[in-house]
């Protein structure tokens, strides 16, 4: 909700700055945006009181008083003689209807409406709407404006079983199913109550008769409507949020004074429908128990001095204003008090609890643990699928078809990490996930299981450079120590997937509970505090490689050259090993093989910035004493 | 010529992997709250409306409830949970005060844009026994604060409203720009709450806290994107060793 600072202030007798307001608005709960003189407010769900000029200058009045009364048509007025059924109280237990006749329209108003559309941004419609709408920003009441001549027979309001299309004063057309709160002549719709009016009965920029309805809908008999009929509405969102049973009358009246403000009124005529079933909650005065919510030392006279403050009515209960929706008991009259004080005045008080040892010798964390030791690095996954298996577990309302069930199995999800991390020209790859899965068996069955995949070299470093991740490999970690093989390697066929990549890619899932207990005994785990880093962006150019393998005559001269390269720094390179490493102890020779990554995070990397770096890199290492490339020309 | 022995061939690298660093901050929070005295609990991730809402007295008519906010799945009135708090309601109907108990895990709304994912992480709080008060819980959220961001991080409280807490508070932190970011939502239990899981809400009241993982992770790592997080891209887990 947009609103406009001195329109605000208006409301109250200091006037404080934009400051002093923002930061007592943020004290009540009212989140809000400023920019400029405009406030964006962006608040609660339970405090529908408080969408409209009134209705968050009563919750600031206790800082910053009250101004004069907002300006009301004061005068008598006579009695409508309308033909209305209100078939549905329980929807509907209050309304009025209001019926003006003027001499003539207009489209230009006095500043305090004029300002409404201009600096909010709102479209001019017709006298009649434009009043509505300003009254429901001032006042925080929806009202809605038939155009008097259309509404000849009976109307009705009813909560009634719907099949039909209906026209929407903004033009668009929606069918109307199940039941629908709705205002109807001669079984016809003409409004959707609560949500929009109709086509038929809508004011135009003509319309000199007007008769405007105000009311109160039950939030729930509104609530989802206008998201199941896709129609936005200033007036859906405030009755879900919940309008002030007592105000119509005086709403209308205001309506009223703003018609006289701009127009003759030629008649007006007023009548009201209440049922008797509607009765404002009291609260018991306890001090005490307010005290204990909070950790507070109130006394009572100061208690209920907040209380009248925010227009709480003190006999010998707490009587809840019609507008406070939300207070029902003890604890949201204690959260009246904590606002007013401010949460952060209130004292803080510590607890004692006893410690609890943080059991990181779980399953779990163990063979996390034992993974990450090995190399393997863990992945989490979204759970939805396109997969619907015989016991997949059905999403009726999916994100969309490729997502409506849950997955039964980690293998797809990993399988395509994999597949995403080969064409960023990865090519040692070890993934895990733990996860619960969920499928439908007699009823849901849960079972938290373990996925890991493999493929490509064993690492990157000279010993397991040219070493395959194998069969052999998982069989050797995993099922070594156990007397049967319990991990199930299955090899994942590439010809079904999408790539052209060789190596071959096994994989394994378990359930947990089929892990022998005897598996997680040899396993410790070794997990370190957690070292927050600051994270680099991830760069989304593709990398070049480039290897060189030096020969070094003098052995003395390896440690020279390992900290010349793999200290290297350069903001293209992104990362360096050794994939290469032998001694010719016969003749002390050692060959050595490097290989560089690049890698740039700004666009891809041409062959001439890798050269550069490259050369650098030679040049230092030519200049160490008995570093040769072997088949390098020294001119070159 | 020397003794080539005495040559040490090139170190091996560390070639260990990493766990993920949302389940790194996830257990770093449980650890947090572990030596605060909050017991780890768990939960299932399909639940009943029943735990989901209506014992957590979300109304109905509450929006949240609604099919475009909530993944409703096959069988009697099931949801993805969109919280980890079903998970205290179990684990109050299973125990008696006075308790506390911490519970962590995935939660599912019905989103998917830059800045919201349909599966994320929370972990949740609770305390119950006689007498617990506001003034306790914002003792306990300040040393929470202070245990992640620092003693002198500045901690802002603000009025909220969740359905099954009341008084209700979201706690912001300013951040080194200046601008205060939500971190952390919180309560005393609602003692409508409390009646659903069979506790005396005269004799007891309790509360209640609850943090996103993947802000805390955002935060403390200096990611900008959620979405990094999901993308299984080695090159981004590598860095949280």
């Amino acid at each position: 909700m947009k609103l406009i600072y001195t329109d605000l202030i208006n409301l109250l007798s200091k006037k404080p700055s934009k400051e002093l307001l923002s930061e007592k608005l943020f004290q009540l709960g009212h989140e809000h945006e400023i920019h400029a003189d405009i406030f964006d407010m962006e608040l609660t769900p339970n405090r529908g009181d408080c969408l409209s000029l009134l209705g968050l200058s009563r919750d600031l009045n206790i800082f910053f008083g009250k101004s004069e009364p907002i300006d009301i048509f004061k005068d008598n007025i006579e009695e409508l003689e309308i033909d209305f059924e209100n078939r549905s109280p329980s929807d509907c237990p209050q309304i009025s209807f209001l019926e003006i006749e003027i001499d003539e329209t207009t489209d230009s108003y006095k500043p305090y409406i004029e300002n409404y559309f201009n600096k909010l941004g709102n479209k001019k419609t017709n006298i009649f709407t434009d009043i509505s709408n300003f009254v429901s920003y001032e006042l925080g009441q929806p009202t809605h404006c038939f155009d008097r001549e259309t509404i000849k027979n009976k109307l009705i309001f009813e909560n009634k079983e719907c099949n039909n299309t209906f026209k929407t004063l903004l033009g668009s057309e929606v069918i109307l199913k199940d039941s629908n709160c709705v205002f109807t002549i001669d079984g016809e719709i003409i409004s959707l109550a609560g949500v929009m009016g109709g086509a038929s009965t809508a004011c135009s920029t003509k319309t000199r008769k007007v008769l405007v309805e105000c009311a109160y809908f039950n939030s729930e008999s509104i609530i989802g409507k206008s998201i199941k009929y896709n129609l936005t509405s200033d007036a859906a969102h405030k009755f879900e949020r919940g309008v002030d049973i007592g105000s119509q009358e005086m709403v209308l009246r205001r309506f009223a004074k703003i018609v006289q403000d701009h127009a003759e009124i030629k008649s007006i005529k007023l009548k009201s429908f209440r049922s008797d079933n509607f009765q404002n909650i009291s609260i018991p005065i306890d001090i005490n128990k307010v005290n204990k919510i909070l950790g507070t030392n109130l006394d009572e006279s100061e208690y209920l001095g907040y209380l009248k403050d925010l227009g709480f009515n003190i006999s010998n209960e707490i009587e809840v204003p019609s507008f406070r929706h939300d207070i029902k008991t003890n604890n949201d009259l204690a959260e009246e008090i904590a606002r007013i004080i401010g949460y952060d005045n209130l004292k803080s008080s510590p607890i004692k609890l006893g410690k609890i040892d943080h059991n990181n010798e779980s399953e779990v964390e163990k063979l996390e643990s034992f993974l990450v030791a090995n190399g393997f690095t863990e992945v989490i996954n979204f759970p939805f699928s396109s997969k619907n298996e015989k016991n997949s577990i059905n999403i009726i309302n999916p994100l969309d078809s490729n997502r409506n069930n849950f997955r039964i199995s980690l293998k797809d999800s990993l399988v395509k990490n994999l597949l995403y991390n080969e064409r960023r020209q990865k090519d040692s790859i070890k993934l895990f996930e733990i996860s619960d899965i969920y499928t439908k068996e007699t009823e849901i069955l849960q079972q938290k299981k373990l996925g890991l995949i493999i493929s490509g070299r064993f690492g990157n470093n000279y010993r397991d450079f040219t070493k395959t991740l194998d069969n052999k490999y998982l069989n050797e970690l995993l099922n070594e120590h156990l007397s049967e093989d319990i991990f199930e390697i299955i090899e994942i066929p590439r010809n079904e997937l999408d790539t052209k990549r060789k190596e071959k890619i096994y994989y394994v899932e378990i359930s947990l509970e089929d892990i022998p207990k005897n598996f997680f005994s040899k396993l410790t785990n070794h997990k370190k505090d957690i070292n927050f880093v600051s994270y680099k962006p991830v760069s989304e150019y593709p990398s070049s490689m480039r290897d060189i393998s030096f020969s070094i005559t003098n052995p003395e001269m390896l440690e020279s050259l390992q900290k010349l390269i793999l200290e290297y720094k350069n903001d293209l390179l992104k990362e360096v090993f050794i994939f290469d490493y032998y001694l010719n102890d016969k003749v002390g020779e050692i060959k050595i093989g490097f290989r560089f990554v690049f890698q740039s995070s700004l666009k891809t990397i041409t062959d001439n910035e890798i050269n550069f770096v490259m050369n650098n890199i030679i040049d230092s290492a030519l200049s160490i004493d008995s570093i040769n490339i072997p088949g390098l020309m020294k001119d070159l | 010529m020397s003794n080539l022995d005495n040559y040490k061939p090139p170190i091996i690298p560390d070639n260990s992997g990493t766990l993920h660093p949302i389940n790194q901050t996830k257990d770093y929070l449980l650890k947090v709250l572990a030596e605060m005295g909050f017991k780890k609990v768990h939960g299932p991730e399909i639940e009943t409306e029943e735990f989901n809402f209506d014992m957590l007295n979300i109304k109905k008519s509450h929006p949240a409830r609604q099919m475009h906010d909530t993944f409703y799945v096959e069988g009697k009135n099931n949801v993805l949970r969109t919280h980890t708090s079903p998970i205290q309601i179990r684990t109050m109907l299973e125990s008696k005060p006075p308790i506390a108990f911490s519970s962590a895990g995935k939660v599912y709304r019905k989103d998917d844009d830059a800045t919201h994912l349909p599966m994320f992480h929370q972990v949740e709080g609770i305390y119950v026994d006689e007498n617990v008060t506001f003034a306790n819980l914002k003792d306990l959220v300040h040393r929470i604060l202070h245990e992640l961001f620092g003693n002198n991080v500045e901690i802002r409280f603000r009025p909220s409203y969740f359905p099954f807490t009341e008084p209700s508070a979201e706690v912001d932190i300013l951040s080194e720009s200046g601008k205060w970011l939500e971190i952390l939502g919180c309560g005393i239990v609602n003692p409508i709450v409390l009646r659903n899981c069979n506790i005396d809400s005269k004799t007891y009241s309790g509360l209640a806290f609850g943090l996103g993982v993947e802000r805390i992770a955002m935060l403390k790592y200096g990611v900008n994107d959620i979405r990094e997080f999901y993308k299984s891209n080695l090159d981004f887990l590598a860095q949280f060793k």
